[in-house]
C-alpha cells in the first residue's frame, strides 16, 4: 500500500489503521491452548491446599500448575532472595497474587475451570494502608534514597515568608489498552519462543535465560507491536514466568491475557506518596531554603524506590536545599515506573509548593519561577548542556493568555464558572545509553535498520526512520526500520525517554559509517564522492553493503554537563461553583528537548502527556479497602482514566534548538516530561479560579466542593 | 430469525444433557453423562450437546459456525476467526477497544454473546479498506497522528464512522461527547478529533 | 462462566413459559449488564432466553400517550422525533448514560433492569447481602462515596445507576409488565424497590413476568427542562449526583414541576415535596435554594459520601436554574 500524505506519518500507521498490527496475544502459534490465573483472595498468609480436582475435570483443561506441581525451574531452586519466585512459593504477599494457572483448549473453558480451583489459606494480618502507616511508628519505613543536603538543613524555618504543606497522591495504575499477557512456546530441546508485551526484547529475553537457566541465545523474544505500557512493561512479571512455566509442563504453547482488574494487582502501580515541602524566600521573592520529604508505597517482598525528590534538588536556585526520601512495605504488589515516574510525583509537590510561596509572596508564579531560575545545576555543580526555559516560559504564556489571569484567586467568573490559570515546570534526565543498530544498504535504494528496541507507542521506527533519511538523504518510504525481536543486535528497554538519544545515536552512527563506505566504494569506482549510492553499489557489483555499530557512548565533553529535558505546562481551567466540577479548558505545553527529529510524533507524544496529566490531577485513583486489601475500583468504569469529553484543544510548543552536547541528532528525550509537572499547573489553576487549594489527587468534585 | 426449538432446548442444564443424549448415537454411554450431569463435576461431554449452530457474516464473508453461547462475539472474532484487528481492552463494556458495527450499528462486542448475532452482519476495521485503499476515516487517522500504541485504534476508528453516520459529528464538542465511549491511554483524542472532523466536513460517502 | 443453554423465541408468550419453568434462566436482551456481571460470576443462569426477537420495539403516541416497546434500544429512543420534540428531558438522560456503543445494545427494559454498581456487589469475595442475602453490607463502613443518602437499610446502601430511569420517574411514566395470564400496569416510580431488608430485590417485577413497554402521557415540560449529570470525569462516567429538572412555567409562575434524582438512592428518587413546594411560584433562585432544602429532608451521609449532601441541594439548583433558563 502505498499512501504517505507526508513524510512525518508513522511508519506504522498502516499496520495499526487497518487492524494488521499484531500484538502479543494476536499470533497463531499451532496448538495453542489458553492459560487463566486463579489469584489469592486473601491479603497475607499461607496456602494451605490447593483443590484442583473440579478444575482439572472440567472439559478442555490440559493442566492447574501451581508451586504443587510446576516442573523444576533452576534459577528457582535456591530459596529466598528477590524477585519474588512464582511456583515457588506458598507465601502470599498480597491480594490478587497468582497462585495457579489453568490451562484449557479455548478460552472460555480455561476461565471457567479457573472459577472451580479451592485454594484453603491461613490468612494473616496485613497492611496496606500507606496513609495510616505514615505517622504509625510500629510500621517500618526503609530509607529510599541517600539523604541530601546542600548548605544549612531546614534554613526555609528562618526565612523571612515561609510555607510549609503536605501533598497526598494516591495509587495510579499504568492501565494500557491492551490487557498484559504472554504467548510462551517451550519445545522439548529447551528452546523457549514467547510473544510478550516489553519495553525491552533483550532485558525480557535475559530474565527467562536466567530464571530457567538456559542460554540466552535459547530464547527468543517478539514483540513488535506493544499496546501501550507506560512502564509497566520495563520488567519481566511473574505471570509471564508462570506462563512459560505452565507452557514447559504441558510442552505445548500457552496463551495467557490476564483481565483488566488483575491490571490492577499484579502488574506494578504508580506508588501513594505523601509529601511534605518547606520552602523558605526573602520578601522580595528569592528562595532560600527548600526541604523536602517523600514517603512512597512499596511491597513487603520487593523494593521499590524511584526519585520523587530529585527535581527539588536543582529546579530552582537554592543555596540551602535537603531531602529524604523512605519508602513504605505494605502488603500490596510492588510498584513499577510509570510515566515520568517519581518527578511526576515530586513536580506536583513542589509545583504546588512553589505556586503557593508566589501567592504568599503576592507575585506572579511565573515571574516567581523566572526570578529563581538557576544558570547552573547546583548539584553538580556544572553548566547545563541546554536549557531555555526562560524562552519557554515567554512562548507558552504568550499562547495561553497569561496576562489574562489575575493574580488574585476567584477574580475570573463566567456565570456558574470561575476560570483560573496554572502553570508549572517538568524536567527529566536527559539520558543516552548504548545501542547497536544494523545496517543494510541496497541496491535497490532502499535501507534496512536492525535494532532490538521497541515501540510502546511514541513512534521509536518513525523517529530512527526520519533520522536515517535526513542523513542518508533517503525517502522515508524506502526505509524500514526492524524492532522488536531479541534476534537484533541488542538495544536497551525503552524507558526514561532515552530511546531516541539512544537508539537514534545509533542509527545515525551507522548511517554515517555506510556514508563513508559509499565514499570509499565510490573512490574504488573512480566515481565522483558525491555519487548517489544506488549507482555505487551497482558500478561495485554489489547488491547490499552492511554495517553494525555500537554507538559510542555520550561524547567526551558530556561529563562537564548536566542534561535534562524540560517541558512548561500551561493550563485554564473552569470550575463549577455548585458543582465542583472542573474542566480543563485551555493547554499550551512547551516543550525544551533540543532537536525535533519527528514532528508529528513528538507533537502527539506532548498531548498524551497532557491528557495522562488530567487523569492525574482530576481523575485517577485507585482504591483500596483496607478491611480486605483488595481494589475497590478496579474496572475502566470506576478507575477514570481521561476520556475524549475531557480534553480539550492542546496546543503543543516546541523550542527545537539542538543540544549537541547529549547526542549527533541534538534531540533529548520527551516521553516523561510530557507529564511531569502537569498535575500541579491543574492544581494552581483550580486555586487560581477559586482560591481553593488542593493537595490532595485526585481533585474530584467532591474535593473542591468541601475545600 | 432461525428459531432454536426453545422446547426441545429443555429445562435445566442437566435435562438437557439427559435428552441430548436420548437422541444422539454415541459410543459413550448416556450413564456416564447423566452421572457427570447429576454431579456436575465432570462436563467433559458437555461440549457436543451445548455448542450450536450461528450463521453470520463478517465483513462479507458468510460463516456457519458451531459455538457455546457463553463465547462473546469479540472473542469469536479474534480466537476463532483470527480476525485481530478487533482488540479486548477491558472484556467490559468500559472502553471501546472492541467496537464493532452490527448491522451497521457500533457496539461493544465483548459484551454481546456470538450467538445473539445469528444472522447479523458484522463489520470490523478488518473489512473497513476497500482492498489497498484506506477508507477515508483510516487516512485521516495517519494524517492527524490519531493513534500512538495503535491498540485502541480499531475500535476509535469503527466509533468514528459510526459517530459521522448517526450525525452526531456536527462540532468537536459533539464528537468528543459521542467518541467518550472509546479510551485512549496514549491520550491521541485531540488527534482523533481532528480527523474525524476533517473527514465529516469532506463530507465523503462513508 | 459456565456453559449455558441459549434458546430464542419471537413470541411472548413462548418467552414467559420458559421462564416460567426454569427458575434460573433469565431473559436476555442487550446484555450489557448480564454479560458483565456473568463475566464476573455475580450471577450464574444456566437458560438465557433471547427475547431480542419479540416484537416489542416500536414507539408510538397513542391518544396522548407515548409508548414504548422494552426492547427499544437506549439509542433508538433517544433519537426518536416523538422524544426529542416532546419529552426531551428524556432524551438528555437517555444521552447521559453510558457511552454510544453501549446506548445502541442497552434496551428500555434492561436499563430498569440493570443492577448496583456498589463494588461490593460486583467482587464476589466481599459481603453483599444484594448478592449473597446475609452476607453484610461491605460499603457500611467501606468506600460508600458512590452511595445512598436518601431511603438507604442497615442491609444496603447501594443505587442504581441509571439516567434514564431518573427522567421516566419524573414524567409520570407507567410500567406495563406481560405474565402468563396477561399483563398489570404500574407507576413507574413503583417500579423500582428501596434496600429495606431485602436488597437482593431491585424492584417489583415478580418471577417470570416481563417489561414489555412503557407509558408516558404528553405534558408541557418540554420547554423549561434539564438533566444535570455531576460525576468524575465529563462522559462514560456512574452519576455522583444527577437531577432530572423539568418546569411548565406560565406568566413567570410555576404550573408544575417535576423533580428526580439519581445517584442518591436504591431507586430513581422523586422529589415530590420539592415539586409541591415550587408549584405556584416565581421561578427565582430563592425558591429553587428552598426546594433544595425541602429535597433534602432525611438525607443521610455514610462518610465517604457525605459530599452529596452539599452536592445534590446545589445541583437541585442547578437544574433548576438551567431548565429556568430555556425558553
Amino acid at each position: 500500500m502505498e499512501f504517505f500524505v507526508d513524510e512525518n506519518d508513522r511508519v506504522d500507521g498502516i499496520a495499526k489503521v487497518t487492524g494488521k498490527a499484531k500484538f502479543f496475544a494476536e499470533y497463531e502459534v499451532p496448538g495453542l491452548t489458553y492459560g487463566v490465573l486463579v489469584t489469592s483472595t486473601v491479603t497475607k498468609g499461607k496456602i494451605t491446599a490447593i483443590d484442583s480436582k473440579a478444575a482439572s475435570n472440567a472439559p478442555g483443561v490440559l493442566a492447574v500448575v501451581s508451586h504443587l506441581n510446576k516442573p523444576s525451574v533452576a534459577g528457582y531452586e535456591q530459596e529466598g532472595g528477590s524477585p519474588m519466585k512464582i511456583f515457588y512459593t506458598d507465601q502470599i504477599f498480597y491480594n490478587g497474587q497468582p497462585l495457579a494457572i489453568v490451562v484449557a483448549d479455548t478460552f472460555e473453558r480455561a476461565t471457567y475451570a479457573a472459577t472451580l480451583v479451592q485454594v484453603s489459606y491461613a490468612k494473616e494480618d496485613f497492611n496496606t494502608d500507606f496513609e495510616k502507616s505514615i505517622s504509625d511508628s510500629t510500621v517500618k519505613k526503609l530509607q529510599g534514597q541517600t539523604p541530601y543536603k546542600r548548605g544549612i538543613e531546614d534554613a526555609y524555618k528562618t526565612a523571612e515568608v515561609q510555607l510549609e504543606q503536605k501533598y497526598h497522591l494516591p495509587v495510579e495504575t499504568h492501565n494500557p489498552m491492551e490487557l498484559h499477557g504472554i504467548i510462551a512456546d517451550w519445545r522439548p530441546n529447551d528452546q523457549v519462543t514467547v510473544y510478550a508485551k516489553t519495553q525491552g526484547v533483550k532485558a525480557t529475553q535475559n530474565t527467562i535465560a536466567n530464571v530457567f537457566k538456559i542460554p540466552v541465545d535459547k530464547v527468543q523474544v517478539n514483540s513488535e507491536f506493544v499496546g501501550g505500557a507506560f512502564g509497566m512493561a520495563l520488567r519481566t512479571w511473574p505471570l509471564e514466568i508462570a506462563t512459560i512455566i505452565a507452557s514447559k509442563h504441558l510442552a505445548k504453547p500457552v496463551k495467557l491475557v490476564i483481565t483488566r482488574d488483575q491490571m490492577f494487582t499484579m502488574v506494578g502501580n504508580r506508588p501513594a506518596s505523601y509529601q511534605k515541602i518547606g520552602i523558605g524566600a526573602t520578601k522580595d521573592g528569592k528562595l532560600t531554603g527548600i526541604t523536602h520529604t517523600a514517603f512512597g508505597q512499596s511491597a513487603t517482598y520487593e523494593n521499590f524506590t524511584e526519585g520523587v525528590v530529585n527535581m527539588s534538588k536543582f529546579m530552582y536556585q537554592c543555596e540551602n536545599v535537603n531531602t529524604n526520601y523512605y519508602v513504605i512495605p505494605l502488603d500490596m504488589g510492588v510498584p513499577i515506573w510509570m510515566r515520568g515516574p517519581g518527578e511526576a510525583t515530586g513536580a506536583f509537590a513542589l509545583e504546588s509548593a512553589i505556586d503557593e510561596m508566589a501567592h504568599a509572596l503576592d507575585m506572579d508564579p511565573l515571574e516567581f519561577r523566572i526570578k529563581n531560575d538557576p544558570e547552573i545545576d547546583q548539584v553538580q555543580k556544572r553548566p547545563f548542556s541546554s536549557k531555555y526555559i526562560k524562552e519557554a516560559y515567554k512562548l507558552g504564556a504568550d499562547k495561553i493568555g497569561w496576562n489574562e489571569r489575575k493574580n488574585k484567586p476567584g477574580s475570573i467568573v463566567d456565570g456558574a464558572w470561575q476560570i483560573g490559570y496554572g502553570v508549572s515546570v517538568g524536567v527529566f534526565g536527559a539520558g543516552r545509553g548504548r545501542a547497536t543498530v544494523k545496517g543494510i544498504l541496497k541496491a535497490d535504494g532502499s535501507l534496512v535498520l536492525q535494532s532490538a528496541a521497541s515501540d510502546i507507542g511514541p513512534g521509536t521506527g518513525t523517529g530512527m526512520t526520519l533520522i536515517a533519511s535526513k542523513l542518508m538523504n533517503i525517502p522515508v518510504g524506502k526505509i524500514t526500520f526492524e524492532l522488536g525481536d531479541s534476534s537484533l543486535p541488542p538495544a536497551p528497554s525503552q524507558g526514561g525517554s532515552a530511546t531516541l538519544s539512544t537508539v537514534g545515536s545509533a542509527v545515525n552512527d551507522v548511517c554515517v559509517a555506510l556514508k563513508a563506505t559509499i565514499v570509499e566504494l565510490a573512490a574504488n569506482a573512480n566515481m565522483d564522492a558525491t555519487a548517489n549510492f544506488v549507482d555505487v553499489l551497482k558500478k561495485n557489483n554489489l547488491a547490499m553493503i552492511e554495517k553494525t555499530i555500537q554507538s559510542s557512548q555520550n561524547n567526551p565533553e558530556a561529563k562537564n554537563y548536566s542534561m535534562y529535558s524540560f517541558s512548561i505546562h500551561f493550563v485554564q481551567v473552569r470550575v463549577h461553583q455548585l458543582t465542583g466540577v472542573v474542566k480543563v479548558s485551555k493547554i499550551v505545553s512547551v516543550g525544551d528537548a533540543g532537536t525535533i527529529v519527528s514532528p508529528k510524533t513528538a507533537r502527539s507524544q506532548m498531548v498524551g502527556g497532557a491528557v495522562g496529566g488530567i487523569g492525574m490531577a482530576l481523575t485517577e485513583e485507585a482504591l483500596l479497602d483496607h478491611r480486605y486489601g483488595r481494589y475497590i475500583n478496579n474496572n475502566f468504569a470506576d478507575y477514570h482514566v481521561p476520556v475524549h469529553a475531557d480534553v480539550p484543544e492542546i496546543d503543543v510548543i516546541f523550542i527545537n534548538k539542538p543540544d549537541l552536547i547529549v547526542n549527533p541528532m541534538g534531540a533529548k528525550g520527551m516521553g516523561e516530561i510530557a507529564l511531569i509537572g502537569f498535575s500541579a499547573a491543574v492544581a494552581n489553576a483550580v486555586f487560581n479560579a477559586t482560591g481553593k487549594r488542593i493537595r490532595t489527587l485526585p481533585i474530584t468534585p467532591d474535593k473542591v466542593l468541601e475545600a | 430469525m432461525s428459531e432454536l426449538d426453545p422446547n426441545a432446548a429443555g429445562d435445566t442444564r442437566r435435562d438437557f444433557l439427559k435428552k441430548s443424549s436420548l437422541f444422539t448415537a454415541l459410543t459413550l454411554t448416556p450413564l456416564t453423562v447423566l452421572k457427570a450431569a447429576d454431579q456436575k463435576v465432570d462436563e467433559r461431554f458437555a461440549e457436543m450437546f451445548e455448542k450450536i449452530p450461528l450463521n453470520l457474516k463478517v465483513n462479507n464473508k458468510p460463516y456457519t459456525l458451531k459455538v457455546e453461547p457463553r463465547v462473546t462475539l469479540l472473542d469469536l472474532l479474534r480466537e476463532q476467526l483470527h480476525l485481530t484487528g478487533t482488540k479486548k481492552g477491558c472484556d467490559h463494556g468500559q472502553c471501546g477497544a472492541c467496537t464493532v458495527h452490527v448491522n451497521g450499528q457500533r457496539v461493544n462486542s465483548c459484551l454481546s454473546l456470538a450467538v445473539m448475532n445469528e444472522g447479523k452482519s458484522i463489520t470490523t476495521i478488518e473489512g473497513l479498506a476497500k482492498g489497498d485503499v484506506l477508507h477515508p476515516m483510516q487516512a485521516a487517522f495517519i494524517k492527524h497522528d490519531g493513534f500512538q500504541c495503535g491498540y485502541c485504534t480499531p475500535g476509535q476508528i469503527m466509533s468514528a464512522v459510526a459517530c459521522i453516520k448517526e450525525g452526531h459529528a456536527n462540532s468537536k464538542d459533539e464528537i468528543r461527547e459521542y467518541m467518550s465511549g472509546n479510551i485512549c491511554r496514549c491520550g491521541a483524542y485531540p488527534n482523533i478529533i481532528d480527523a474525524i472532523q476533517e473527514v465529516k466536513e469532506k463530507g465523503t460517502a462513508l | 462462566m459456565i456453559n449455558f443453554q441459549y434458546v430464542r423465541t419471537s413470541v411472548v408468550k413462548t418467552a414467559l413459559g420458559l421462564i416460567g419453568k426454569d427458575p434460573k434462566a433469565s431473559f436476555i436482551a442487550g446484555g450489557t449488564n448480564l454479560i458483565d456481571l456473568m463475566k464476573r460470576g455475580v450471577t450464574a443462569p444456566d437458560k438465557l432466553i433471547d427475547i431480542n426477537y419479540l416484537p416489542l420495539k416500536k414507539i408510538e403516541e397513542i391518544d396522548h400517550v407515548l409508548h414504548v416497546g422494552a426492547l427499544a434500544s437506549n439509542s433508538e429512543l433517544a433519537e426518536n422525533m416523538i422524544v426529542k420534540d416532546k419529552f426531551p428531558l428524556l432524551m438528555l438522560a437517555l444521552q447521559a448514560g453510558a457511552s454510544a456503543q453501549l446506548r445502541n445494545m442497552a434496551t428500555v427494559g434492561g436499563n430498569m433492569m440493570q443492577r448496583t454498581r456498589c463494588a461490593y456487589f460486583y467482587d464476589t469475595t466481599m459481603p453483599c447481602n444484594k448478592r449473597a442475602p446475609g452476607s453484610g453490607c461491605g460499603a457500611i463502613g467501606g468506600y460508600n462515596r458512590m452511595h445512598a443518602i436518601f431511603g438507604a437499610s442497615e442491609a444496603c446502601i447501594a443505587v442504581h445507576p441509571s439516567d434514564m430511569c431518573v427522567a421516566l420517574v419524573a414524567l409520570d411514566a407507567k410500567v406495563v409488565i406481560a405474565h402468563t395470564k396477561g399483563e398489570r400496569k404500574i407507576n413507574f416510580i413503583d417500579f423500582h424497590r428501596l434496600a429495606g431488608n431485602t436488597p437482593e430485590k431491585d424492584n417489583n417485577l415478580q418471577k417470570g413476568e416481563l417489561i414489555v413497554r412503557l407509558e408516558i402521557p404528553l405534558n408541557n415540560l418540554n420547554k423549561n427542562f434539564h438533566y444535570l449529570k455531576v460525576r468524575d470525569r465529563s462522559s462514560y462516567a456512574f452519576a455522583l449526583v444527577s437531577v432530572a429538572a423539568a418546569l411548565d412555567i406560565q406568566n413567570n409562575i410555576i404550573h408544575t414541576a417535576r423533580l428526580a434524582m439519581g445517584g442518591v438512592a436504591h431507586k430513581p428518587w422523586r422529589l415530590i415535596a420539592a415539586e409541591n413546594f415550587l408549584k405556584g411560584k416565581n421561578p427565582t433562585v430563592a425558591n429553587f435554594e428552598e426546594a433544595a432544602k425541602i429535597a433534602m429532608n432525611g438525607a443521610k451521609g455514610f462518610g465517604e459520601n457525605d459530599f452529596k449532601l452539599k452536592m445534590a441541594p446545589n445541583s437541585i439548583i442547578e437544574a433548576l436554574t438551567v431548565a429556568k433558563a430555556k425558553s
